[in-house]
Order: C-alpha cells, then sequence, then structure tokens
C-alpha cells in the first residue's frame, strides 16, 4: 500500500509549491490585519485529492492497478490514507499561520479557538470528500464534479428552507453542536471516512473494465 | 513440458458478444502469439485471465495456481502492458522506481535503470513529454523489472513506428535469453509475431480456431492455387477455407506435403499470419 501512498503523493508533490505560497501569502494578509483565512489550506486537500482522480481516470490508471499485486484494494485504502496525511499537513500549516497571527496581533495565542477552528475545516474536508470518493469509484470524476455540485445545492436549499421555516430548529442545532462539538468534529469524521472507504471499497472490488 | 498459463474451457457472455469454450495452453519460457480481428475476443480473453472480468465460467490457471483463489500470488509473478493503461503522466521514471519497489517484493531498480539507460528514456522526465514509442518502452521495462515468470502484452507494438517496433521485440527477445519468462503477446501485427512468437493462438468471434506452433503453421500449411476444376475434385476434409479471385481458387490446406502429393497442384505457396488470418475469416468452407 505504501507504493500507492507514494504514487498519490508523487502527483501531488507540484501541489507542495502552491500551498506553501498561500500559506505565506494567508500569513502576510492576517500579519497586516486583513483577517486570517489559515482555515482554507485543509479545505484545499478537497481540490488537490479530486485532481488525483482526474490524472488516474485520464491514464486509466484504475485498470492497471489490477495487475498489481492486491492492486485494487490497496489503491482505495492509499487514496484515503493520502487525504488523511494531506489535510493533517494542511491543517498544521493552517494551525501555525493561526497562531503566529494570533501571537504577533494580540501577544497572545489562544489555543483552543485554533484548534477547533482546525477542527472545524477539518470535518468540513472529510465530509466533502466522505460523500465525494463513493460517487469517484461508482461514476467516474466528470459525473461526479456535477453530482457534487447538485448535492451543495441541494443541501444549501434545504437549508435555507429549515432555516425560514422555523428559527427554533436552527437554534436547537447550534446548541446540540456547542454541547457535542468535540464529538461531532474528531469522532464522527473518522468514521464517516471510514464507511466512505468500506463503500469505496466495495464498489471497486465490483468494477469491471 | 510445462505449462505456465493454462486457459480451459473459458466462458463468458455479454449482450452482444461471448467467448465460448477457449482453451489453450503456454508452456514455460514460450512467446504465444495471440492473434484475431477487432472484437475478437483477445481483450476479453486477457482480462479474465487477470480476473478483471467477473462472472466467467471455466478454469484459468497460471503457474499451476487458480486466477481466482491465488490472485495476490500471481500477480507477484505477472507483468501487464496493456492497451494505453499506466501510471499518471504527470510522473517521471524515477517516480515509477520508487513506487514499484513498495509494491513489489522482486523490483529491481538496477535493471529498471540499465533499460532506461539502454533505450535513452530520461529519469526525471514526465511521461507527459514522451513519444508513444518511448512511453511503450517504459510501459514494457517497468513491466519486466520484476522478474515476471509471464509476461501479457495487449497490443503493445501498436501505433508503433518499424524502428520503434524492432527494439520493442529485441527487448522480448532478450528476456527470454536471460529470465525464464513466459509471454502472451496479443497483436495486430502479425509479421512481428511470425519472428518471435513459438505458438500462434488465433480467436475469431470468441472461439479459438487453431492453437498451434509457428514452425507447423509456417511450414505444414499452405495456400493451393487451383483452377475450378482442380478445386471441384479436392474433398472437403482436405482443406480448411478456400477463396474464389478472379482467375483461380485459394485453398488454404493444412499439410501442404500431403495436398500436393494426393492433388498433384504445382502452386502451393507458403503461408503467412495475415493470409491466414483472412482465409480463416473470409474464406467458405
Amino acid at each position: 500500500m505504501i507504493g500507492f501512498i507514494k504514487k498519490d503523493f508523487a502527483m501531488i508533490k507540484s501541489n507542495f509549491k502552491l500551498l506553501g505560497i498561500l500559506t505565506i501569502i494567508y500569513l502576510i494578509m492576517g500579519l497586516i490585519g486583513t483577517m486570517d483565512l489559515s482555515f482554507i489550506l485543509p479545505l484545499i486537500s478537497i481540490t488537490i485529492m479530486i485532481s488525483t482522480f482526474s490524472y488516474d481516470n485520464y491514464n486509466k490508471w484504475d485498470a492497471y492497478v489490477i495487475s498489481l499485486p492486491n492492486g485494487r484494494k490497496n489503491s482505495v485504502k492509499a487514496k484515503y490514507i493520502t487525504t488523511i496525511l494531506m489535510t493533517l499537513i494542511t491543517s498544521i500549516a493552517g494551525m501555525i499561520v493561526s497562531f503566529i497571527i494570533s501571537y504577533y496581533n494580540t501577544n497572545t495565542v489562544n489555543l483552543e479557538q485554533i484548534i477547533l477552528s482546525m477542527l472545524s475545516a477539518i470535518f468540513s474536508t472529510f465530509l466533502v470528500l466522505t460523500f465525494m470518493y463513493p460517487m469517484i469509484y461508482k461514476f467516474g470524476i466528470e459525473k461526479s464534479r456535477i453530482g457534487m455540485l447538485l448535492f451543495f445545492f441541494g443541501f444549501a436549499i434545504i437549508g435555507s428552507i429549515v432555516a425560514k421555516a422555523n428559527s427554533s430548529i436552527v437554534a436547537d442545532l447550534s446548541l446540540f453542536f456547542q454541547k457535542w462539538q468535540i464529538v461531532i468534529l474528531t469522532i464522527l469524521p473518522i468514521f464517516l471516512l471510514f464507511l466512505s472507504y468500506r463503500i469505496s471499497l466495495k464498489l471497486e472490488l465490483k468494477k469491471e473494465f | 513440458m510445462e505449462n505456465i498459463l493454462e486457459v480451459t474451457n473459458l466462458c463468458k457472455k455479454y449482450d452482444n458478444f461471448e467467448l465460448k469454450n477457449i482453451t489453450f495452453n503456454l508452456p514455460k519460457g514460450m512467446i504465444m502469439g495471440f492473434i484475431g480481428e477487432n472484437g475478437a475476443g483477445k481483450t476479453t480473453t486477457i482480462k479474465a485471465i487477470l480476473n478483471i472480468i467477473k462472472s466467467y465460467s471455466g478454469e484459468i490457471k497460471i503457474l499451476g495456481l487458480n486466477n481466482r483463489e491465488y490472485e495476490k500470488k500471481i500477480k507477484e509473478d505477472i507483468a501487464v502492458v496493456l492497451d494505453d493503461m499506466f501510471f499518471p503522466e504527470i510522473l517521471t521514471p524515477n517516480d515509477i522506481n520508487n513506487i514499484m519497489k513498495s509494491i513489489y517484493k522482486n523490483w529491481d531498480s538496477k535493471m529498471f535503470f540499465k533499460y532506461l539507460q539502454k533505450f535513452s528514456l530520461l529519469p526525471n522526465e514526465q511521461i507527459k513529454t514522451f513519444s508513444k514509442g518511448m512511453r511503450k518502452k517504459l510501459e514494457i521495462i517497468t513491466a519486466l523489472s520484476h522478474h515476471p515468470k509471464l509476461l501479457i502484452l495487449d497490443e503493445p507494438t501498436s501505433g508503433l513506428d518499424p524502428i520503434a517496433r524492432d527494439e520493442i521485440l529485441e527487448i522480448f527477445q532478450s528476456i527470454l535469453e536471460k529470465d525464464e519468462c513466459s509471454i502472451l503477446l496479443s497483436s495486430h501485427i502479425t509479421t512481428d509475431l511470425e519472428h518471435i512468437a513459438d505458438y500462434i493462438t488465433f480467436i475469431n468471434h470468441g472461439e479459438i480456431l487453431l492453437s498451434k506452433t509457428t514452425n507447423e503453421l509456417l511450414e505444414k500449411y499452405g495456400i493451393a492455387k487451383c483452377t475450378e476444376a482442380e478445386f471441384k475434385k479436392i474433398a472437403k476434409n482436405d482443406y480448411l477455407k478456400y477463396k474464389k479471385t478472379k482467375y483461380e481458387y485459394e485453398v488454404l490446406v493444412p499439410n501442404k506435403k500431403d495436398f500436393k502429393e494426393k492433388y498433384g497442384i504445382a502452386i502451393i505457396d507458403k503461408i503467412t499470419l495475415d493470409d491466414l488470418m483472412v482465409l480463416m475469416i473470409k474464406g467458405e468452407k
């Protein structure tokens, strides 16, 4: 499986330069007092990881993988592990940026706030990819992009309808989130990601080429 | 002789196509040319061998092991070059080496770089900068660098110029000399196979029409040229197919010598694999 993780990292290595530049930009923006945008860094993992599927798809890597020992299982597993590693790397970069900005601007560091902000960004990243990956394994990258747009569109519409119809539901949800935020932000994404992995693996193993 | 690949009664049904009782064996250390027109079933057979397609019947044994039960073990010992399926093209040969040494237990980096140098492929160049011939060479080098016991190639020389084709055929011959590797090579370019294949297996409409040694095919088989009167005297069992041209009958015979002795027809041409394919597919009986 390590070989497959190496392959995904080899594909995204060119993005590290861009990530480095963005980290510096967000740091400068925070230092000159514009705003702290470091929470965006983990979210960039989504675009980077999805781009790896485009490269795979273009060269029919999925079909080639089948000729390799334990290829299908390891390639799916590697995709999820690379996603976790990539999200962690970008989150650590984001936390360092937040830490520096906070210290530079206020001479204090609200570590709890920084961690919560990053956990929220990691949660959002994992949530998107949790839905996106099985769709990619089932329908391919192109159809999945459309599917994901429809998903977000539907989610936004339902959200706005619920919010308008009954503001007490929003308040309840907010309270619920505050009460369970650590569980929601840590255990739930891991559980969802694992579930997503099992579904993706099942779909990949069923595939014929 | 020990067989490295045994395909027995392989059947697979699609809506508009089916493989019917595909049976052939590839002996150890030999090259088998797998020929047939487009859509004949070559790639489907290869996919079944690799266990890429599901729900087929029959038995496939590689290195004496069932390809479904021992898939992981088998895939350590085989290598595959499929048409246009490879690593993403933003990677470099260096990346491939780095990846493959974590995938195959027997990965031989020294051999990989030696071949890269031999075929003037730069280790740090992205695959997308390579020509079609260079990519194909890289695919083959990658396939060979874990010392596979069976190499399966689907149209490895298609779309390549004669020089690149010749270089690729050279690679196959050189590995056969060094390693105990067997090759199943599917190709449209039958002239390549005449030079390197020990066996020819011919598939048409999902059925194996013949599976024989190349020598037997090229030495024994022939095309008898005869008049209509001569053709009418030939027993149906003594020929495989015939084609009526403007001036004569071209008759595909499985044994030139016996046929000549029996019917006294003077002109019996040597056969090429192209002739064989055309007459077997287009000819009448």
